[in-house]
């Protein structure tokens, strides 16, 4: 059903139910005054000189009678009478006069209960009967019966015609002034099937009522998938040019791995005997191949948030001792000596576990993979959970002073740091520097006394 | 049991891989590749477990928290997930360490022995390194050449040494615990100590050695 005929509809029966309603009341109201009426009447026509009638020709009393009344009151009472018929009967609800009707059972019983005043009205009956017990009490004229007509029952079409009349009204008013709100919902219902062929047009419905707020309400979230929108594009075109820049970084190592062993291959072929050292290279290779996959993901999450996504309590010693482990093997390789040295009492810091690993194993791999057969890196943590320091110390070449700036910019695009440097110390020294300025350490750079490379991660609890 | 490690691995070529470490580096490894069999063993029955995390059947998580219930033995993680939340989850979980993948061999070796090298020092008075014998409540030293006579602050450097044996203890830190605040606590009034340490240990001062860029280590010896 269209909105416009539910309204109408809705509005109709409301009305009828209400026009009933006030029928049903306005009856009932009616019926008491027609009671009360017929019992004041009662009394006065026995008191003006009927009750002496009566008594003295009871058989006959009150004679032929049309219906009486609809004359206003002589007395101090302002009603007008009903048009009534009058009838007398005993203390035992007996006449005399045989042309009476049999006393209604109903209203015996009414005032054998002790009322004075007892009313009947038959909702198939169109008439109110009431019995007024006189003062007196005695005689053949004791209990006198009204009978009049009305008043109309609420139920009867002189309630319900009015009624459905006015109803029917309300529902021509309600279908021709519902015609503005149906058009503006049409016009609301047409700009959100826009949405969906991903329009730009913004959702507009003129006007303060609800139908206007929920224009708003279509706009507001039309502006917010429209924005979920542009920001899925923009990580689904971030991750497509992650993929490209990652299977371009990749095939790199990969390429000069794959050198690596066909060399070996056609040495092997050609009968050389190669020593362990032969092979370091590859291995060296291959390492990086694995730390370069683990800075590009780091990479590309510090570029997607601004802060940290995880802060733990994270235990430095062990932290210090996995990276330095990891890195052993490569060292042992190339022989260079590479030492580990942690306080006794466990130092706690809050942060990201990976973050922070691949920031000191970025340090610490490229401490190994520039220094010289025979050389030296030494990892040392000092200090407590309130002020520490994570040094990396080694006697390789160094970083000219002139170019330590550069590395540690605080800031940086990964795509950018890939390109610039990507087989060398960019990468990784930039990551080491942004997860230090995430977690409020202070990564510096220095010499190495008797030369070298030192870098140092600290830290020192603000005093608040 | 003494050296018996239990792998979790289901990678075929990984496992055997690991298996095969860990049998040259002395240990007894037991290969297990899925999870719902690794549900039914007894951890206890092993001196360290090396558990994927990705497995068919049970989730490695679900296995460690099960061990955990009823063992104290060491959990090694291997991860092949780069993920922060992973591993923060295990360890909470109760997994003493965890080995990122790709890793060398002795990586794998290097942090099984640190898990299994966890000593219990609370309540020790007596510590053994090598010919070096250190009574902590006598104060008294034992080398393969006798009763040693150390003043206050050598007998403090050996005894911090002893308690880290094998491994490197920063010049600071020694600085901290054996030297007088109220004196001279640079490096180098260390280093002419530690000098004097090492002439008195005489046929065992190699144990004593100098650790580039940090201080000091007492090794077991050859």
């Amino acid at each position: 059903m269209k909105l416009r005929a539910r309204l109408a509809l809705t509005l109709g029966l409301a009305t009828i139910s209400l026009l009933v309603l006030l029928g049903w009341a306005q009856s009932r109201w009616q019926s008491q005054l027609r009671v009360d009426a017929l019992a004041e009447a009662a009394v006065h026509r026995m008191e003006s000189g009927g009750r002496e009638r009566c008594e003295a020709n009871p058989e006959r009393w009150p004679g032929p009678q049309g219906d009486r009344g609809a004359r206003r009151h002589p007395g101090p009472s302002r009603h007008r009478f009903p048009r009534h018929r009058v009838f007398a009967y005993d203390a035992d609800f007996q006449s005399r006069n045989p042309d009476n009707p049999v006393f209604p059972p109903e209203l015996a019983q009414q005032l054998a209960a002790g009322r004075d005043i007892a009313s009947h009205r038959a909702p198939s009956e169109r008439r109110t009967q009431v019995a007024v017990r006189m003062p007196w009490g005695e005689g053949p004229c004791a209990v006198v019966l009204m009978r009049a007509k009305g008043p109309p029952h609420w139920f009867s079409g002189a309630v319900l015609m009015p009624a459905f009349l006015v109803a029917l009204v309300v529902i021509l008013v309600a279908l021709f002034a519902a015609g503005p709100i149906v058009r503006r919902v049409r016009q609301l219902t047409e700009s959100v099937r826009k949405l969906g062929s991903n329009s730009e047009e913004p959702i507009r419905v003129e006007g303060h009522d609800e139908i206007a707020e929920l224009g708003t309400a279509f706009e507001q979230s039309r502006q917010t998938i429209h924005a979920q929108l542009a920001s899925l594009r923009e990580r689904e075109a971030a991750l497509r040019n992650y993929i490209a820049n990652t299977t371009h970084d990749v095939m790199l190592p990969l390429s000069v791995l794959q050198g690596h062993l066909v060399s070996l291959q056609q040495r092997i072929e050609a009968g050389e005997t190669l020593d362990a050292q032969a092979i370091v290279p590859s291995i060296e290779e291959s390492q990086y191949l694995g730390s370069l996959l683990h800075n590009l993901n780091a990479a590309a999450r510090l570029e997607a948030s601004e802060g940290l996504a995880h802060k733990d309590p994270i235990d430095l010693n062990r932290l210090v001792e996995r990276v330095v482990d990891r890195h052993r093997p490569i060292a042992k390789r190339k022989q260079i000596a590479l030492e580990v040295g942690v306080p006794e009492r466990m130092i706690e810091f809050p942060g990201d576990l990976t973050l922070l690993e691949q920031a000191l194993g970025n340090i610490v791999q490229n401490a190994v993979r520039y220094n010289e057969a025979d050389g030296h890196v030494a990892v040392v943590l000092d200090g407590t959970r309130n002020a520490w320091t994570l040094r990396v110390v080694d006697d390789g070449p160094g970083i000219a002073e002139s170019d330590r700036g550069r590395v540690l910019e605080p800031s940086f695009r990964g795509t950018e740091a890939r390109t610039r440097h990507p087989h060398g110390m960019g990468l990784g020294l930039h990551i080491a520097s942004d997860v230090a300025k995430r977690h409020g350490l202070r990564l510096t750079l220095g010499d190495t006394d008797g030369g070298g490379l030192t870098v140092e991660l600290r830290f020192a609890q603000r005093d608040t | 049991m003494s050296n018996r490690i239990l792998l979790v691995e289901d990678d075929l070529a990984l496992g055997q891989q690991v298996v095969d470490t860990l049998s040259q580096a002395g240990f007894d490894p037991h290969w297990v590749q899925d999870g719902d069999a690794a549900r039914g063993l007894n951890p206890d029955d092993y001196r360290v477990i090396v558990l994927d995390l990705m497995l068919p059947g049970t989730y490695g998580m679900d296995l460690l928290k099960r061990y955990r219930t009823k063992s104290e033995v060491p959990v090694l993680i291997l991860s092949a997930r780069d993920d922060t939340a992973d591993k923060i989850r295990g360890l909470k979980l109760g997994a003493d360490d965890y080995v990122t993948k790709p890793f060398f061999p002795e990586e794998l070796v290097a942090r099984i022995q640190a898990c299994l090298r966890r000593p219990n020092l609370v309540g020790t008075v007596r510590l053994v390194v090598g010919a070096i014998q250190i009574d902590l409540e006598r104060r008294e030293v034992t080398t393969s050449d006798g009763t040693l006579s150390l003043t206050p602050v050598e007998f403090e450097i050996l005894a911090l040494l002893a308690r880290r044996k094998g491994s490197a203890v920063t010049r600071d830190a020694l600085v901290d615990a054996a030297l007088d605040t109220a004196h001279d606590r640079s490096r180098r009034t260390l280093d002419v100590h530690i000098s004097r340490l090492r002439g008195k240990l005489r046929s065992d001062a190699a144990q004593l050695e100098t650790v580039w860029g940090i201080g000091y280590r007492l090794s077991e010896g050859s």
